[in-house]
C-alpha cells in the first residue's frame, strides 16, 4: 500500500464523526489491504508503530520533527515553530510547510506503508553517539518524499498522536467485520497477543486461528486491571470472594524460560537491569518456565514504604548495585498467567491459585477466601493497619483479562478520590518558579482520544515541579503565549474534591479543587482514565 | 574484485568530496576506475564523481558494485599520512576490504547495497549562463554570503557582462560583481538563481581546493558546479536545486 492511500484514508476518517462510519470504513480498508500490509496498517490507523508488547520506541520528538521539515521546506526552524503555534497541531502545520516548501527537490520516490514502517525500525533501532544524526537523515528523506497530506500523517505518527479517533474498540470491531469471526473472539486473541495487527493475520485465517492464541514468553500481555467498588455489593454478585492486599508498590510481570528472566514494569518496559534483586529472588522460588504477576513493595523494618521507594529503583538505570541496599525490596505474586508452554489466562482464578501455590514457593501474596463481609472488612483492616493501601476483592471464578478494567477485580481503599490523566499542555510558573512549569492541562481518553478535563497547580513540591520540568522539557510540540502543549507522554494521579459538570473543558466535566498526588511513570497514556469513567463517578457521587 | 594502491592525498580528497553530500553511497567499480552517483536524503542535491585508473599508481578491478559507509571513511582517512601510500585489495564476492596505511591494516565491512539508495538518474538540463573561476574565490563569496543570510542568489548580468551572488539577510545585504577580467572564462546570459547556503557551504569547503570550477546557472533552475580532482584523472559535478524566491 502506497503511504499517500493510508494518508487518504486518515484524512476520510478524521473528517468522519460517528464510531459506526469509521468502523465501516476501517473494515472495507483491512477487508481490501495485502497481507503482509495488514499488521502495519492497523497499528499505523491506531497512532501505533510497534506491537504493544515490543520493547522498541521509535525516539523521535518534537525537535526532531521540525528540524527535518525545516531542512526539507527550506525554512529556518522558528518558521516552522512558528506554523506549529499558529496551527496548535504539529501534523497541519507540516502539510502547510511542505505545500509552500521554498526549497525545490530533483524528485520525489513514492512512499510505501511498508517503507515507513521500515524506517521508523531504522529509527527505533539506532543507538550510540551518531544515532541522533542518523535518525535525522531518516526522518528527512521521509518528509522529502512526502506530499503535503502524507506530511501532516507522518508528524502525527512519528509525534505519537494520530488524531483521528480510532482505539483498540473501533478496531477490534472492524477486524471482526473484515474477516467474518466474531469481535470477542478477536478480543480476546488481542489480549493474549498483544497486537492487534497479528491478530488481523489470524482472523483472516479464520476464528480457529483465532481462538488458538497463546500467549508467548518474553511479550509481555496488558496487566489485567481494577475498578472502585465495595465489599458488600461484590457479595450480592458472587457466593464468596477472594481478598488479597493492595500493594502501594509497582506493577510487574515476569517471565521466566530456563535461565533467563526478564521483569517487565506496568508499561510494559523491560525492567530487568533496574531490579536484578527481586529477579533474582523470583528466579529462586520456580524451577518452572512461567509468566508471574506481581506487584514489588519497599520495606523498612517489616513495613511498607511508599510507592515513590519502588519507583525511584524501576527508573534506576545505572549504579544500581549501590542502590540494591538502601531499601529492600520484595516481590508479591498473586497471578499466574502461563506455566511450561500452557496459557491459562482462561482458567477460573480460583484454579490459578492452586497453580500458581503450586509452581512458586516463596513470595505469593497471603489471600483470604471468604463468603462473610465481616471477615473481608476484617482483613481489610488488617492490611491498613500493615500499612498496605487497602485491599483487592476478586471474583474466583472469573478469567485474567490483561488490559480490561472489569468488574472481577474491585480495589477497596481508604475514600480518597483520585484519578490518573494525561498531561497535555501546561503554564509558565510565576516569580520564582518563571522557569519551570506552573500548571498543568490535563486529559481523560475517549475513543483514543485526549479530552482535556483540569488543570492542575498545586500539590507540588520544588523537587516535584522540577521533575515534572525534566519529564517534560523536551516534549513541547508548540506554545501559544504562556501556555505550552506537550507530546502526551507523562501522566499525574489527581486527587480531588468532586467532579463537576463544565463547559470549560472540553469533555464537559472539571474537577473540584484538583492537586497533584504524585507523577505516575508506571503509567502509559494510553491507560489514563476514560471520559465514560469520569461519567460513572460523576453519576456515583450524585447518586450518594 | 579490486586489487589498487593510492595516494592517500588523492584518496582523502575523494572521500571528502563525497561526504559533502552524503553520508553513505553505492561505489561503482570497472576496469576503467571507480565511480559514484548519489542524491542527499532531501533529494535536493546531487554529486556524480568518476575516478579514472589513471588516478590509482596500480588498479585492477572487475566490475561491481561496493556499498561505502563514508562516515566511517571520512574517519579513517582521518588516520592516513600525508603523502602516503594506500592499497585497497577486496576479494571476488568479499564483504570486507582490506586497506592498507602508513603501518596500519583495516578491515572495512561493506554495506549491503541494498540498503542505499539507489543511483539517481542525472537531469539532463541545459544551463545557458557558464562561468569559470578558481574554486577559493567561489568559496569566499558562499562564505560571505553566509554571513548576512542563509541563501544566495547567482545570477549573470549579459548587458554589463558580469557574473554576481548576492544575499539578502534580514538587515544586512551583500553583493559582490566579478567581471570578465576577474574571472577565468564567462559565457554570458541572462541568469538568475536562488540558492541554499546550507547545501553550497559543504561543496564550498570541497571545491575550494579546486583550481578551476565551471559554474553553470539560468533562470530558477538547478546550479551545476563541475571541477577536476586528481590531477585531473577525475571528475565531479555538483547538483543543486533552486529555492523559490518567497513572497
Amino acid at each position: 500500500m502506497d503511504f499517500t492511500e493510508f494518508a487518504t484514508i486518515c484524512s476520510r476518517l478524521e473528517d468522519v464523526p460517528g464510531r459506526i462510519d469509521m468502523t465501516s470504513i476501517v473494515r472495507d480498508v483491512l477487508e481490501a489491504a495485502d497481507e503482509p500490509d495488514l499488521p502495519v496498517l492497523i497499528r499505523f490507523l491506531m497512532g501505533r508503530i510497534f506491537p504493544d508488547w515490543s520493547q522498541e520506541k521509535i525516539g523521535i520528538g518534537p525537535n526532531h520533527v521540525y528540524d527535518a521539515v525545516a531542512y526539507v521546506a527550506g525554512k529556518d526552524r522558528d518558521a516552522v515553530v512558528r506554523e506549529v503555534n499558529t496551527a496548535g497541531d504539529p501534523g497541519r502545520a507540516v502539510e502547510h510547510l511542505l505545500a509552500r516548501k521554498e526549497q525545490t527537490s530533483f524528485f520525489t520516490t513514492p512512499l510505501t506503508l511498508g517503507e515507513v514502517y521500515g524506517d521508523f525500525v531504522v529509527i527505533a533501532r539506532t543507538e550510540g553517539s551518531r544515532s541522533q544524526k542518523e535518525k535525522l537523515r531518516v526522518v528527512r528523506r521521509l518528509f522529502g518524499n512526502a506530499s503535503p497530506l502524507e506530511g501532516r500523517y507522518l508528524a502525527r505518527l512519528m509525534l505519537g498522536e494520530l488524531r483521528i479517533g480510532i482505539g483498540e474498540g473501533t478496531m477490534r470491531d472492524a477486524v471482526a467485520g473484515a474477516f467474518g469471526v466474531s469481535a470477542e473472539l478477536v478480543e480476546h486473541a488481542y489480549q493474549a497477543a498483544n497486537d492487534l495487527g497479528e491478530v488481523a493475520l489470524l482472523a483472516r485465517k479464520g476464528p480457529d486461528a483465532l481462538a488458538a492464541v497463546q500467549v508467548e514468553l518474553f511479550r509481555p500481555v496488558k496487566m489485567m486491571l481494577a475498578k472502585q467498588g465495595t465489599i458488600a455489593a461484590m457479595l450480592e454478585e458472587t457466593e464468596y470472594l477472594a481478598a488479597e492486599y493492595k500493594y502501594d508498590g509497582t506493577r510487574f510481570q515476569f517471565h521466566k524460560k530456563d535461565g533467563v528472566c526478564r521483569m517487565y514494569s506496568r508499561k510494559l518496559e523491560e525492567v530487568t537491569d533496574a531490579i536484578p534483586d527481586v529477579v533474582a529472588m523470583l528466579a529462586a522460588a520456580t524451577s518452572h518456565d512461567i509468566i508471574l504477576d506481581g506487584e514489588v513493595i519497599a520495606v523498612k523494618d517489616g513495613r511498607p514504604l511508599p510507592f515513590q521507594y519502588v519507583l525511584r529503583r524501576f527508573r534506576r538505570k545505572h549504579d544500581v548495585a549501590s542502590h540494591i541496599e538502601e531499601i529492600s525490596l520484595v516481590p508479591n505474586v498473586f497471578d499466574i498467567i502461563w506455566i511450561d508452554g500452557e496459557t491459562l489466562i482462561d482458567l477460573p482464578f480460583e484454579e490459578r491459585r492452586k497453580r500458581l501455590e503450586k509452581a512458586v514457593e516463596d513470595f505469593v501474596a497471603p489471600q483470604l477466601v471468604s463468603g462473610d463481609a465481616g471477615e473481608i472488612e476484617a482483613f481489610y483492616r488488617g492490611a491498613l493497619e500493615e500499612g498496605h493501601e487497602g485491599i483487592m476483592i476478586k471474583v474466583p471464578s472469573s478469567g485474567y483479562t490483561p488490559g480490561v478494567r472489569g468488574k472481577d477485580w474491585i480495589k477497596i481503599k481508604p475514600a480518597v478520590d483520585t484519578i490518573d490523566l494525561a498531561v497535555i499542555g501546561a503554564e509558565w510558573g510565576e516569580g520564582r518558579r518563571a522557569n519551570l512549569f506552573g500548571s498543568f492541562l490535563l486529559a481523560c481518553i475517549h475513543e483514543g482520544e485526549l479530552i482535556p478535563v483540569s488543570k492542575v497547580a498545586t500539590g507540588f513540591s520544588d523537587d516535584m515541579l522540577a521533575e515534572a520540568y525534566e519529564l517534560l522539557k523536551d516534549k513541547v510540540i508548540s506554545s501559544k503565549g504562556k501556555t505550552v502543549y506537550f507530546e502526551p507522554e507523562v501522566v499525574f494521579e489527581v486527587g480531588y474534591a468532586e467532579i463537576q459538570k463544565s463547559p470549560n473543558y472540553e469533555g464537559g466535566y472539571a474537577l473540584r479543587f484538583p492537586r497533584l498526588i504524585r507523577i505516575r511513570d508506571d503509567k502509559g497514556v494510553d491507560e489514563v482514565e476514560s471520559l465514560a469513567l469520569i461519567k460513572e463517578r460523576f453519576a456515583r457521587q450524585s447518586s450518594t | 574484485m579490486l586489487k589498487a594502491t593510492i595516494d592517500t592525498d588523492t584518496f582523502r580528497e575523494t572521500i571528502d568530496v563525497i561526504a559533502a553530500m552524503v553520508t553513505e553511497c553505492r561505489l561503482t567499480i570497472s576496469e576503467q576506475g571507480i565511480r559514484t552517483r548519489a542524491v542527499d536524503t532531501a533529494n535536493v542535491a546531487m554529486i556524480s564523481l568518476e575516478l579514472d585508473q589513471e588516478a590509482f599508481s596500480s588498479f585492477l578491478a572487475t566490475a561491481g558494485e561496493l556499498g561505502i559507509d563514508i562516515t566511517k571513511m571520512k574517519n579513517i582517512v582521518g588516520m592516513m599520512g600525508r603523502g602516503d601510500v594506500l592499497s585497497l585489495d577486496l576479494p571476488d564476492d568479499g564483504h570486507k576490504m582490506e586497506m592498507v596505511f602508513s603501518g596500519y591494516k583495516y578491515s572495512l565491512t561493506l554495506l549491503d547495497v541494498n540498503t542505499i539508495r539507489k543511483e539517481p538518474s542525472m537531469p539532463s538540463i541545459e544551463l545557458p549562463a557558464k562561468i569559470k573561476i578558481s574554486g577559493a574565490a567561489l568559496n569566499d563569496a558562499i562564505k560571505a554570503a553566509s554571513v548576512v543570510s542563509d541563501k544566495i542568489a547567482l545570477g549573470v548580468d549579459p548587458a554589463a557582462n558580469f557574473f554576481y551572488m548576492e544575499a539578502e539577510g534580514d538587515s544586512d545585504h551583500i553583493r559582490l560583481e566579478l567581471g570578465k577580467d576577474e574571472l577565468i572564462d564567462l559565457v554570458p546570459a541572462e541568469a538568475r538563481s536562488l540558492f541554499s547556503l546550507d547545501y553550497l557551504k559543504d561543496m564550498g569547503r570541497v571545491m575550494g581546493r579546486a583550481d578551476e570550477v565551471e559554474v553553470q546557472i539560468g533562470i530558477d533552475h538547478p546550479v551545476k558546479f563541475r571541477f577536476g580532482i586528481a590531477d585531473d584523472n577525475g571528475r565531479v559535478e555538483f547538483l543543486l536545486a533552486p529555492r523559490i524566491e518567497a513572497d
